[in-house]
């Protein structure tokens, strides 16, 4: 697994788990299925864990979550399936402040509307990141500049800095 | 999903005789595959009258595709004329091996010999 | 007409020079031709049946004789000297190379021209009334919504992976000529009671495979709510709508399998949740944006012009042009003129480069500059002064475009079909040719009147037969191309989708049956009834029983030939 954020590439401080028992093994942060991440946490008072969630999950299922979590890692099952996005407006929308992450099989041109949509990073499998390795993804994130969409990406949207523009004048 | 929509596919009975067709990826022109590579030219192509000869055809398009020469190359069963002359079965395959049936100018039809 | 600003500018450009870099990333394999083929159509390039097709966007159908010259310049120099106007108002070139297309889209950015979302599972280009800003029954003008509907949905970071692609179309006008019915999204501007200004907003309809009229899920949206609505219908559609099956994964699915009710419940509970101030134009964008679309600086003159009294009266083939393609204006002297890409015999839709500069110039002298695309695949000159149209009547017919069959059984909606795309089954464009020489006389023509015929090469209705009067759809069956018939179709305020009159047909017999349909009509028609009309009234029994008749009698007739 490759992880990727606006600066480069990243160590995984997360591992994943799929059962309880695994998860209660991991030294260090644990990843784990919304399904057990209750019984984690129960478990393990006071661990700091993630959650992974697939991108057609409700965000009612994710919402008891968002407190003890300080990871979400939305589930792509496929780069053109684009029910992550939503997702990621929903988490933040609710709130959370942890690192939200978009894992499966994206391509590079993706970055970008990944970031504006909230994501903090994105882990790519291996055999992606071969194909479409860091570099493409830092030069694809730069290649648009400006963005219409007022509520997404960090700075203003072209709509906003038109209407500065016009109260500066 | 494009494999759907490969007419080649929906021909009844016999599969041979077949040529192998595709498109060009960097120029989108229809492509044949032919005994010295890829020809523009539909009375050039290949015949495979065997399932042998298909399948090694078939295995060049996928290694052509894999190297991003060509894309979607299949199979396409024909016909032979008096001449030997592969006609697709299909009317959209022989649409392809022609070109616009609106325009005589325009496509292979205008810039290669007849078929049939 | 809208301008581009700097912010506008970079835009398109930062887009060619992504596009170059996909092309290149594409050859040396870091993309793969399932990753790649999203991003190619995500800026109109398909991979067609004897080459690549270049859909280039025009937005809201709107453009200028700079943009028309520099189509044809690339017409000439990357294509075969010609370009195909489409059903949803944009422009296609039938033979482009891959290598070449980063090259076309800078030459299109230098006239404020893009191909970005005409294609590919996104909200593509928006259309509306060919009349905007200039029929006497609209409410507001339609193009400044366009307009902020194209920036706001342009590269919208959450919306460009959706299930399927995503219509909308606007109207501000009391008739419906942007078929607001059968798109994902039709908004119609309109006043409420206290004279408020707003859209009603329709959601789910379409063509396709499953041809569904569009649900009115808000009566009255108050106009600066906008952006942050369709947000709200777009999120449930991308986290709800279907991705197991791409031919139930439209919008209209969904709301259809969810219920009206509760599609809208769910839409008016996201668009709760929404913070509408942060999400909406600016009040000063939308009057920015507006500005571009004010009235041109028309003269003052009166309603009747002897010039083109006297003109008419002496030139027969002037007064049955400008009796059958003009639209009226509310601009007193000032009429709206449909330019048919309809000739008989000729490709619905095509026109030659030489034609484009033609009439490029007759739009920069006679109509301030600005042309139309409708979804008929006609051209429209919006503003032409009635004194100035024996001049422009003239110019036309020099190009060969003054063929005065606007809306007649021989105006033809057709798609490429089998002749050029890879998704058709059957030919649709010889259908129409076919057709329109069976009906090339104009006392004829003129006996039958309205009657919009729409043909279909597949069941994806990019020839909208669902809503054509007579309906064409051709299929493939037992090997051979095969035609299914349809009356009643309406893409109006009425809309309505036709009904099947009987087995499917061989190419050969369509005029033949369209004929026999026609006969039906003119049997059946009371008064001025029109086509659409009669069978509003009829219903699609006597059509039935004379198509069948129809079959019957070709039946009869192949046995006796063998």
């Amino acid at each position: 697994m490759t992880l990727i954020r606006e600066e480069g590439a990243v160590k995984d401080r997360f591992t994943r788990a799929d059962t309880l028992d695994a998860a209660l093994e991991i030294d260090g942060p644990a990843l784990v299925p919304l399904t057990i991440a209750a019984d984690f946490a129960k478990a393990r008072p006071g661990a700091e864990f993630g959650i992974s969630v697939p991108g057609s999950t409700p965000i009612e299922d994710v919402r008891p979550h968002l407190g003890g979590a300080t990871l979400v890692a939305v589930e792509f099952p496929a780069f053109a399936d684009g029910r992550g996005f939503s997702l990621a407006k929903k988490i933040v929308r609710e709130g959370f402040a942890g690192t939200l992450r978009a894992s499966g099989p994206l391509i590079a041109d993706e970055f970008a509307d990944a970031l504006a949509c909230g994501f903090t990073e994105v882990e790519l499998p291996e055999t992606m990141a071969n194909r479409q390795p860091v570099q493409q993804w830092l030069a694809a994130r730069a290649t648009m500049s400006e963005h219409y969409q007022t509520g997404y990406g960090r700075g203003p949207s072209i709509l906003q800095k038109r209407l500065a523009a016009r109260k500066g004048a | 999903m494009a494999k759907d929509h490969r007419a080649g596919s929906k021909v009844r009975g016999d599969r041979l005789p077949a040529i192998l067709m595709a498109s060009h990826l960097l120029e989108g022109d229809t492509v044949f595959l032919s005994d010295g590579g890829w020809t523009l030219d539909p009375t050039a192509a290949k015949i495979a009258h065997d399932a042998e000869t298909a399948a090694v055809m078939e295995a060049e398009g996928k290694a052509a595709a894999a190297a991003n020469t060509v894309i979607e190359p299949y199979l396409v069963p024909v016909d032979l004329t008096d001449d030997g002359l592969p006609v697709a079965r299909h009317f959209r395959d022989a649409m392809r091996q022609k070109g616009p049936s609106i325009h005589p100018d325009m496509g292979k039809q205008a810039e290669f010999a007849p078929l049939d | 007409m809208y301008r581009y600003d700097e912010f506008d500018e970079r835009f398109v450009r930062e887009r060619v020079a992504q596009f170059r870099g996909q092309v290149e990333r594409r050859l040396d394999g870091s993309l793969s031709e399932d990753e790649f083929k999203p991003l190619r159509l995500k800026n109109g390039l398909y991979l067609q049946l004897h080459a690549y097709m270049l859909r280039i966007a025009v937005p809201y159908g709107t453009l200028n004789s700079a943009q028309l010259r520099q189509l044809a310049h690339i017409a000439e120099t990357y294509d075969k000297g010609y370009g195909h106007f489409t059903t949803r108002q944009n422009l296609q070139f039938n033979w482009p190379k891959l290598k070449d297309v980063p090259d076309i889209l800078g030459l299109l950015a230098d006239v404020e021209m893009h191909c970005i979302q005409t294609s590919g599972n996104c909200i593509r280009n928006v259309t509306s009334d060919q009349f905007a800003g200039v029929a006497r029954d609209e409410v507001e003008d339609p193009r400044p919504t366009a307009e902020l509907i194209r920036q706001w949905s342009s590269l919208h970071p959450e919306f460009v992976w959706l299930p399927r692609k995503f219509k909308i179309a606007v109207t501000g006008a009391e008739h419906d000529r942007a078929a607001i019915k059968v798109h994902d999204i039709g908004l119609k501007l309109k006043r409420n009671e206290q004279g408020a200004v707003g859209y009603e907003v329709i959601v789910g309809g379409g063509l396709g495979r499953t041809p569904m009229i569009g649900k009115l899920v808000r009566e009255f949206l108050p106009k600066d709510e906008l952006l942050a609505y369709l947000e709200a219908v777009m999120r449930v559609y991308n986290s709800e709508g279907r991705r197991d099956n791409k031919f139930k994964a439209r919008v209209k699915i969904l709301v259809h399998e969810t219920g009206e009710e509760e599609f809208r419940a769910r839409v008016e509970e996201e668009y709760a949740k929404l913070d509408g101030p942060t999400i909406n134009a600016p009040d000063e964008e939308v009057e920015r944006i507006a500005a571009y679309f004010a009235p041109p600086a028309y003269d003052t003159l009166p309603e009747a012009s002897q010039v083109l009294d006297q003109a008419r009266a002496i030139d027969p083939e002037l007064d049955r042009f400008v009796e059958q393609n003009a639209f009226e204006h509310k601009q007193p002297g000032y009429i709206a003129l449909t330019i048919s890409l309809k000739e008989i015999g000729a490709v619905p839709g095509d026109m030659s480069a030489d034609q484009m500069r033609a009439f490029a110039d007759v739009a920069e002298r006679y109509s301030f500059d600005e042309f139309r695309v409708t979804h008929a695949q006609n051209l429209v000159l919006p503003h032409v002064k009635k004194d100035d149209l024996p001049a422009v009547h003239a110019a036309l017919k020099a190009a060969g475009l003054a063929s005065a069959n606007a809306g007649l059984i021989t105006d033809i909606i057709a798609c490429p079909g089998l002749d050029y795309c890879a998704l058709a089954t059957a030919k649709s464009i010889p259908i129409a040719q076919a057709i329109a020489k069976t009906f090339a006389d104009r006392e004829r023509q003129k006996t039958i009147g309205e009657l919009p015929i729409k043909i279909s090469g597949c069941i994806n209705a990019c020839g909208h037969h669902h809503v054509g009067a007579i309906g064409i759809l051709g299929l493939e069956k037992g090997g051979r191309e095969n035609y299914q018939i349809t009356v009643g179709g309406d893409a109006t305020e009425h809309a309505a989708l036709g009904e099947r009159l009987g087995p499917g047909i061989d190419a050969e017999d369509v005029p033949a049956a369209i004929e026999a349909i026609v006969e039906t009509y003119l049997a059946e028609k009371t008064g001025e009834e029109s086509f659409i009309e009669t069978v509003r009234r009829t219903g699609a029994e006597p059509f039935k029983a004379g198509f069948t008749a129809f079959v019957e009698s070709r039946a009869v007739n192949s046995e006796a030939a063998e």
